[in-house]
């Protein structure tokens, strides 16, 4: 029925769960799932030249995800509980929750990434490609257990579709892709003193090869958003009102500008112009818009996801 | 066609059991609000939270105006998303069809009020666990009814077991057009509407979603 002949005299509140800190968790995941698949696959690829970018992402892997859980306990109402979630006893534990086995993944994970980056800085090449094939499976299902927590949130029309876990590990590999360039290119400017001329000319060829990757797959996110919203567009009247969120309303501003803009186009242009893609400054640059851009992606579809009423 | 095939009742085991259920009989509703009031009473709900509720809308342009109310609880589902995303199953359905919360168990993650379709959940900003309308389980278990329903001055709802073929409920169930809220979903929510209002049962009619008010559950 028409919008104006309806007037909502009462209601109860409107509540929004799962908050900022809960995006947040999932960024610091996606940044550990998506540093940590780079760094496998620098190792696992042979050449020495990319041995450099195996030893930045099994360092920054473990770290993400030592602080991402602080993040949940904090959202917690009660996190001197989260003991419960543990107790892996029939009857006590739910094994067709999302967030049970996310509390396995979230323990076996950083352990076996702080065990790979130990062989990887002791030059261990064996044991460390070991426990690189180990922790591909852990990296993507910890960081693919956070889209199937949103994807069996019933009652949210943004959450309940079966790409949320896919569209997930995909921008945690572009954020952590992203990651890793920064930190390459601070250590390639600040940190190679010691280093001869050809080295940091090698160090920076992996750079630029990796701004074309990472331009490859923000591609790849940008098909599946698309994906995303021409569904919510022609589904239900709640999709609707998400996709009215998120395009022209209360969160087009982080989708819009923020993710798609600033986050996915600008970025794409710096990796792909030839002017650009071979200058570490917009490099830099893009990198870092791309991680805002994934932290406004986690944002608006966590908490843009819940602004729509469900009564 | 036997006396217990209320809509949901025949989906139910030979052995029948008891099932509790609620109609919701929205001719009979004045929108006096007295429900909210018990339940409030009755539960100890705090401040600002509410576990059964009564929706007004007004709709239409002067002169064809009316006023609608919808009542609003948990819906007791018979296949609940809350129970199957807890992960501590600190949320589960009694044998009688009760959606109960186990208050020493629940870590208030807000996985379940983020995934109820009917937001009906809310986390005691005292206590600070998850809790809910469960129909006054503790008067349910003494024989008496919830607490809204004694209240109910125009008789509105009626609370009953749905399988008892002698019930009012299921005798109401069976002899009157009901609806549920999003029945699509296939939660199988066992709170019945009798004469409900289209506008009143649509979440987003009325209401401009880029202006909603936003509030922290705790």
């Amino acid at each position: 029925m028409d919008q104006n002949f309806v007037t909502v005299l009462y209601n109860s509140p409107h509540q929004i769960p799962l908050g900022k800190l809960l995006a947040q968790y999932f960024y610091l995941t996606g940044l550990s799932a998506g540093s940590f698949v780079v760094s496998v696959i620098a190792i696992l690829g042979g050449k020495t030249e990319y041995k450099p970018l195996g030893k930045i992402g099994a360092v920054v892997a473990p770290l993400c995800l030592v602080l991402a859980p602080m993040n949940l306990l904090t959202e917690m109402a009660q996190p001197l509980r989260a003991w419960h979630l543990m107790t892996y006893v029939p009857g006590y534990i739910n094994l067709k929750s999302p967030i049970t086995y996310g509390v396995a993944l979230l323990t076996a994970y950083p352990i076996s990434a702080i065990i790979y980056a130990f062989f990887v800085y002791t030059g261990n090449m064996k044991m460390s490609k070991i426990f690189a094939i180990i922790g591909i499976p852990l990296a993507i299902s910890v960081h693919g257990y956070t889209g199937f927590i949103l994807a069996l949130g019933k009652g949210r029309a943004l959450w309940n579709t079966a790409l949320m876990p896919t569209l997930f590990i995909v921008s945690a590999m572009v954020s952590g892709i992203a990651l890793m360039m920064l930190i390459a290119i601070i250590l390639n400017v600040f940190f190679s003193k010691d280093k001869s001329q050809e080295a940091i000319t090698a160090d920076r060829e992996l750079i630029y090869g990796l701004g074309k990757f990472l331009g490859g797959v923000i591609v790849f996110d940008l098909f599946l958003i698309l994906n995303a919203v021409l569904v919510l567009l022609t589904s239900s009247k709640e999709a609707w009102h998400v996709a009215e969120l998120l395009l022209w309303g209360r969160f087009a501003v982080d989708f819009i500008g923020i993710e798609l803009i600033l986050g996915s186009l600008v970025p794409l242009f710096i990796v792909f112009y030839p002017k650009t893609a071979r200058n570490l400054k917009a490099l830099s640059f893009a990198s870092i818009l791309v991680m805002v851009g994934i932290y406004a992606m986690r944002y608006s579809v966590v908490i843009g996801g819940q602004s729509v009423p469900l009564h | 066609m036997s006396k217990t095939q209320s809509p949901h009742a025949s989906t139910t085991d030979k052995a029948p059991r008891v099932r509790f259920a609620m109609v919701l009989d929205l001719s009979r509703c004045v929108g006096c609000h007295s429900c909210s009031v018990a339940c409030k009473s009755e539960n100890e709900v705090p401040l600002g939270k509410f576990r059964s509720w009564v929706k007004v809308i007004e709709k239409g342009r002067y002169p064809d105006v009316s006023r609608q109310f919808l009542p609003a609880l948990c819906n007791n589902c018979d296949n609940p998303i809350c129970n199957r995303n807890c992960p501590v199953r600190a949320t589960y359905r009694r044998p009688d069809g009760i959606v109960q919360v186990n208050q020493h168990r629940c870590i208030g993650c807000m996985y379940c009020m983020a995934s109820c379709p009917y937001d009906v959940r809310y986390i005691n900003p005292l206590r600070k666990i998850i809790q809910k309308c469960f129909f006054c389980d503790h008067r349910v278990d003494h024989g008496l009814a919830p607490a809204c329903v004694e209240t109910c001055l125009g008789r509105a709802r009626i609370f009953g077991d749905i399988n008892d073929p002698d019930s009012e409920i299921a005798q109401t169930l069976a002899t009157n057009p009901v609806t549920t809220l999003k029945p699509g979903l296939g939660t199988e929510p066992h709170v019945f509407y009798i004469a409900a209002d289209y506008d009143a049962m649509d979440p987003t009619s009325g209401v401009d979603v880029n202006h909603i008010h936003f509030e922290h559950p705790f």
